[in-house]
């Protein structure tokens, strides 16, 4: 059976200047799969990211999510419409508390506005309530503790749990497609690993979502995705399951250099 | 500790009464030295607290826990100040003004709070909207003869709809360059209505006419008072009502997307969240409630001019805010207190005035350098907050 294709990208093309970030990338992501995205530092995988979540304007070509068009939309049009993400860095408000940073994930499924903020607090307290149940289910699922932890500053969490948080923070409203921008920065080998299990997690809870990872650590990538890109130079140099691109020449050339031949070599 | 214990509910009502005649003696002692007790007071209260830290966090708890219970005492407690004061204070009718004073800059500076605290959108020039408030309401009230009831909140909407001039930069700006554009915009403002003849010039408005309500003349002493004391009540309400609302916007989901775009506004945008809109919605609402302070003050002083809303009223509204302690609206009106008294006790010693007036802002930034009273965890509501 053909898969649906979620989201692809017709010739991607990001220029900062003169400066080619991205050129020509051509992306397809299946539903229901876990996609890769690897190549070293500097080769346009988190500005790829930017640009598909809105946060970038293309300088050229198109995407498509679901089959619509959302070339040039604004990240909160595109959020909407089942994309969440999270951040390189992560992006969480240190003084907002664990549960305030989940639940604002929830900002465009909430139904409570103004007059029910104001005068039908019931209406508002019962949502919250829901949203908050959900949350403490995501959060339990990753690390019990937190689940004390929901009306504690974000800022005096240890750095995987604040990652932790971000991820439900896109979980939350269950989205179709959720990418998550190099969940191993900044980890030691220990947490790296939890780090897998949790994505894992994420995958048995989200059965029907698709996850798009972009990673330096190549065991992370190697365990859990299913199909990986490399890009390098702001182009996608290999595409296919873990061991055919880490075996792909072009990748390991991107990674490690040309081997040199011998003249060469004296001539350096 | 046990939620409804009649020791915690003492103790609570005993802080409240404590403050509240330390607040009348303030008022009785003429002598400025009376100042230099309190900030030695406020000094040692502060000490006292990093010393003695689980006292001071048990009669905390004590409040946080009887919220119902600290909240209709101190109502019950200012409703009968003007009544009180007048029993102790000599010259209770000036400080009975100062209070009017103070609840209205309150009200004004919870507007700001909602702003600058909730949002991180600086609006330099609030003294300006609360101007277009008290412009509008008496020039309504001069040459057409609208009674308050209508003047005050069209002086509200007044403010919030010129504040849609100020829609374009803030899509385009952000932070520091968003602030200076809104203090030049306060500079405008009072320019434009020193040479503007229909509102009078640098001479401004004259004779607006005093607050009627539904028959009411607010002119009129109540019990052998004062007429100020109808004044007290009508913008105790107010603040009450401006509390009621900021507190819920605040707890509910619009205080959190605020937040969230107050410290993470690409995150935020990550969200979900049209955070051009949203700051528009914040400019809108908080620019309503300076509009209906500066109209209610347009009515109650009956006679307004440019002077009363420089640069240097925009100033002390936001020293309120961060003095008090930002995206608090206990310590806004904290800080509405210290701000707006004060300097009125430093008269006396008129050009040392300014000068220990800063010193006392240097002080509590230096002690507590997010306000007298920082902005606390959101819990929503209690009920969400226990149980799981």
């Amino acid at each position: 059976m053909e898969k649906n294709v979620i989201l692809y990208s017709e010739d991607i093309e990001m220029r900062f200047g003169g400066l080619y970030a991205l050129k020509n990338v051509n992306i397809k992501i299946y539903e229901n799969e876990i996609l890769g995205m690897i190549g070293p530092n500097g080769s346009g995988k988190t500005t790829f990211f930017n640009v598909i979540t809105g946060f970038y304007k293309p300088t050229g070509g198109n995407f498509y999510f679901l089959g619509e068009k959302l070339t040039g939309k604004e990240p909160y049009e595109i959020m909407v419409r089942g994309l969440s993400r999270t951040y390189q860095t992560s992006r969480v408000c240190f003084d907002l508390t664990v549960l305030d940073n989940i639940l604002i994930g929830t900002h465009f499924v909430q139904k409570s506005r103004y007059f029910d903020a104001l005068l039908n607090r019931k209406k508002l307290y019962k949502e919250i309530e829901y949203y908050k149940e959900k949350a403490v289910h995501l959060l339990k699922i990753f690390n019990p503790d937190l689940v004390n932890k929901l009306f504690v500053r974000v800022g005096s969490l240890p750095f995987i749990d604040r990652r932790r948080v971000e991820i439900s923070r896109a979980m939350i409203s269950e989205p179709k497609l959720i990418l998550l921008d190099e969940p191993s920065a900044g980890m030691n080998a220990d947490e790296t690993k939890e780090l897998m299990d949790d994505i894992g997690k994420v995958r048995s809870e989200m059965k029907n979502a698709t996850i798009f990872i972009i990673e330096h650590d190549m065991k992370v990538i190697s365990t859990v995705t299913e199909r990986v890109y490399a890009l390098n130079f702001g182009q996608v140099i290999a595409e296919g399951t873990y061991e055919e691109v880490s075996n792909d020449i072009d990748v390991k050339e991107a990674y490690f250099g040309k081997e040199l031949d011998n003249e060469n070599r004296f001539a350096a | 500790m046990k939620k409804n214990g009649f020791f915690n509910k003492f103790i609570v009502a005993l802080v409240e009464l404590i403050v509240y005649f330390y607040l009348l003696i303030f008022f009785r002692i003429e002598s400025v030295w009376i100042l230099v007790a309190t900030i030695l007071i406020l000094g040692v209260i502060l000490y006292l607290s990093r010393k003695f830290k689980k006292t001071f966090d048990y009669i905390t708890d004590c409040f946080n826990k009887n919220k119902n219970f600290a909240t209709f005492f101190i109502i019950i407690l200012m409703l009968a100040f003007p009544f009180i004061s007048k029993l102790i204070v000599p010259l209770y009718i000036y400080w009975l003004l100062i209070i009017i004073q103070t609840f209205i800059f309150s009200i004004v500076a919870l507007g700001l709070n909602f702003q600058a605290g909730t949002t991180g959108v600086m609006n330099l020039s609030s003294a300006a909207f609360y101007g277009v408030g008290a412009y509008t309401a008496g020039y309504l009230a001069i040459h057409y003869k609208l009674p308050a009831a209508l003047t005050i909140p069209i002086g509200g909407i007044a403010a919030a709809i010129f504040g849609l001039i100020l829609f374009i930069p803030i899509f385009r700006t952000r932070g520091q360059y968003f602030a200076l554009i809104t203090l030049a915009f306060g500079y405008m403002f009072v320019l434009s209505l020193n040479n503007l003849d229909f509102v009078g010039g640098p001479q401004g408005l004259k004779n607006i006419p005093p607050i009627n309500l539904f028959g009411y003349n607010f002119q009129k002493a109540p019990f052998g008072t004062h007429f100020y004391v109808n004044y007290y009540y009508l913008a105790f309400i107010l603040l009450l009502v401006a509390l009621l609302i900021f507190g819920r916007l605040y707890n509910s989901w619009i205080g959190l997307t605020l937040n969230y775009i107050r410290d993470d506004e690409p995150a935020a945008k990550g969200c979900g969240v049209s955070t051009n809109l949203w700051k528009l919605v914040t400019l809108l609402i908080g620019n309503f409630f300076m509009g209906v302070g500066g109209a209610f003050y347009a009515h109650m002083i009956g006679f307004i001019s440019p002077p009363n809303f420089t640069l240097t009223i925009s100033l002390l509204i936001i020293s309120i805010v961060l003095l008090g302690g930002s995206d608090n609206i206990i310590g806004v009106l904290v800080g509405a207190f210290i701000l707006v008294l004060v300097p009125e006790k430093l008269r006396v010693i008129t050009e040392y005035r300014v000068m220990l007036y800063g010193l006392l802002i240097v002080l509590i930034l230096i002690f507590r350098p997010k306000g007298l009273i920082p902005f606390k965890e959101r819990i929503y509501h209690e009920s969400i907050a226990k149980e799981n």
